[in-house]
């Protein structure tokens, strides 16, 4: 027993790192509706690593990974201005195009690079007992910097995350805080999924957010306990993958979809009956 | 030139059919903000296809079929997942759950998506491949096809039209706390909406109905905020790009759908660019200020 948790050091402190960031993250997302960010990053991400392969640098070389990060940080900072007092497009809407045409540029270059199936989205795997020490001591060095700025601007950060239909500031002030947001926000999504894989990543951002959110609407709860649940999730998710022995990603992407679902259905229910 | 038209007949045509129903749809989409339902139904429709082959493959009696089409039981299942997602999404809004239907939508895409790599890896002994209909295959499309998607379309389509107040209605009251809701028009939206994704994505691809349903649609938001407005542009506007990239991907020897969606998204920079000037403005009819 001890030999396992020593093997499962690295991944378990991986899932309380990543389950916290995200679940922080998640909690402005979900807010935002914004939902599908984060895939449409990873492709983002993936599409700036072919630009560098098709550059001529090498495959997994560290050109390849900054210039995947230029790329995304400079796509995002696109979207971040993207924000009008009133969105006549939505921002999910514009997310979305970006996405599709990311995907479709992706395909188009996909033929021309050796490998280049790769980074088309869905393929994009990662698996969280894999992960080394060095990826850990990268996550925390890039991880602390960003939740303290975040800290420090949690206020402002707050304010427009809850504003439905006006903006807590003026125009040039909200794009500048989105900027900040959003660049932080890219940063944690593409460290983050070539770790635990994308559809891990997404998960931990909206499910753990999900459950504490049919709960409460305050802050600071919902901070708390989408990171529990995103630990909990994880842990048994590792745990049943081992017990029916199937990949840990989906186990653990499976379980919290489905506890999301029971929690919202319960709810329904348990509204139903006081009613009646 | 009259190779192309001849090669492009009836790729275009299938384009015109896929065009019509799903930018009809994507303006449900974009007005509810929904905007990813159709890749999470997509895949929900592929995790109810796997299904099908799997226990087609486990059946003693199971014949041979031709890689490329489905078999009735594929579209069957695939049709009835969707539809218990339609019954699901549309039970988690009618009642206020302090969510956005956008987050059940993407776990319910993640769940699909993992779920069909955990089936297939324990299921799977047999022959069994699962095509991820990214591109999709407009080119290849025959005419057999085409009649099959003809039918479908239309019934919706009138489907639609003859209830269209109340579709119209529903949408506009989506995101509102306090309105207008009928559990089984919504219910009724989200299954017929899914059998035309199901349909739609087997010929044109996940990319391609994505690009369909969400730029022609964000587009004619820019100038109307009325229906027949939007549907008319959206219509026009899918048809003209849709006409130029077959020909251009064609003519340079590219991959058509990638060809496709990068005009689309073109002329969705250009109609920005537009109304950021100030042109066109005789065009505008309710549409809000950029």
């Amino acid at each position: 027993m001890i030999e396992n948790i020593i093997f499962l050091a690295a991944p378990i402190t991986a899932c309380i790192l990543l389950a916290g960031i995200l679940g922080y993250f998640g909690n402005h997302i979900l807010s935002r509706g914004i939902i599908f960010i984060d895939i449409a990053l990873a492709q983002i991400a993936a599409l700036g690593s072919m630009i560098g392969l098709l550059l001529g640098y090498a495959d997994g070389s560290a050109a390849v990974s900054y210039l995947s990060l230029l790329f995304t940080v400079l796509v995002i900072s696109v979207f971040s201005l993207t924000k009008f007092e009133k969105q006549v497009i939505p921002q999910e809407a514009i997310i979305g195009i970006i996405y599709g045409i990311g995907l479709g540029i992706a395909m188009l270059l996909a033929e021309k690079i050796p490998g280049g199936s790769n980074y088309i989205s869905k393929t994009i795997t990662g698996n969280i007992l894999w992960v080394t020490w060095e990826n850990v001591f990268h996550c925390i060095f890039i991880f602390v910097p960003i939740a303290l700025i975040h800290f420090l601007l949690r206020r402002h950060f707050i304010n427009i995350s809850a504003s439905k239909n006006n903006l807590p500031y003026s125009l040039n002030k909200v794009r500048l805080f989105e900027l900040i947001f959003y660049i932080s926000f890219a940063i944690v999504v593409v460290y983050a999924v070539p770790i635990g894989g994308i559809f891990l990543v997404f998960v931990l951002l909206i499910a753990p957010t999900a459950i504490a959110t049919l709960f409460t609407q305050k802050w600071s709860h919902r901070f708390f306990w989408s990171w529990m649940i995103g630990i909990i999730g994880s842990f048994a998710g590792i745990y049943l993958s081992y017990e029916i022995d199937i990949s840990n990603g989906p186990a653990i992407v499976c379980l919290l979809g489905i506890l999301v679902f029971m929690f919202a259905l319960a709810k329904i229910f348990v509204q139903k009956m006081k009613r009646s | 030139m009259l190779t192309a038209i001849e090669f492009m007949l009836a790729p275009f045509v299938v384009c015109l059919l896929l065009i019509g129903i799903n930018i009809y749809f994507g303006i449900h989409v974009i007005k509810r903000e929904i905007i990813f339902i159709d890749i999470a139904l997509a895949q929900i429709a592929a995790l109810g296809g796997t299904i099908a082959g799997i226990l087609h493959d486990l059946l003693p009696s199971s014949a041979e079929h031709a890689h490329n089409e489905h078999t009735i039981w594929w579209y069957l299942f695939a049709i009835g997942f969707t539809t218990a997602a339609a019954l699901l999404f549309s039970l988690l809004k009618s009642r206020r759950l302090s969510l956005p239907l956008e987050s059940l939508i993407g776990i319910a895409y993640a769940v699909a998506a993992t779920g069909a790599v955990v089936i297939l890896d324990k299921a799977a002994g047999g022959e069994l491949h699962v095509h991820d209909m990214v591109a999709g295959s407009i080119l290849w499309v025959n005419w057999h096809q085409i009649t099959v998607l003809f039918f479908v379309f239309a019934l919706i389509g009138l489907f639609h039209f003859k209830f269209r107040k109340k579709f119209f209605a529903l949408t506009d009251a989506y995101n509102d706390e306090n309105t207008y809701y009928h559990f089984w028009w919504d219910f009724l939206f989200y299954a017929t909406f899914g059998i035309a994704v199901v349909f739609s994505v087997q010929v044109g691809g996940i990319l391609t109905i994505f690009a369909f349903l969400i730029i022609p649609a964000s587009t004619s938001a820019l100038f109307s905020n009325k229906w027949s407005t939007r549907i008319l542009f959206g219509w026009g506007l899918g048809t003209i790009v849709t006409v130029c990239g077959l020909y251009l991907s064609w003519a340079m020897d590219v991959p058509s759908s990638p060809t496709v969606i990068l005009f689309l998204g073109v002329f969705l920079l250009l109609a920005i660019l537009v109304r950021r000037l100030g042109i066109l403005e005789f065009l505008v009819d309710g549409g809000k200020n950029i």
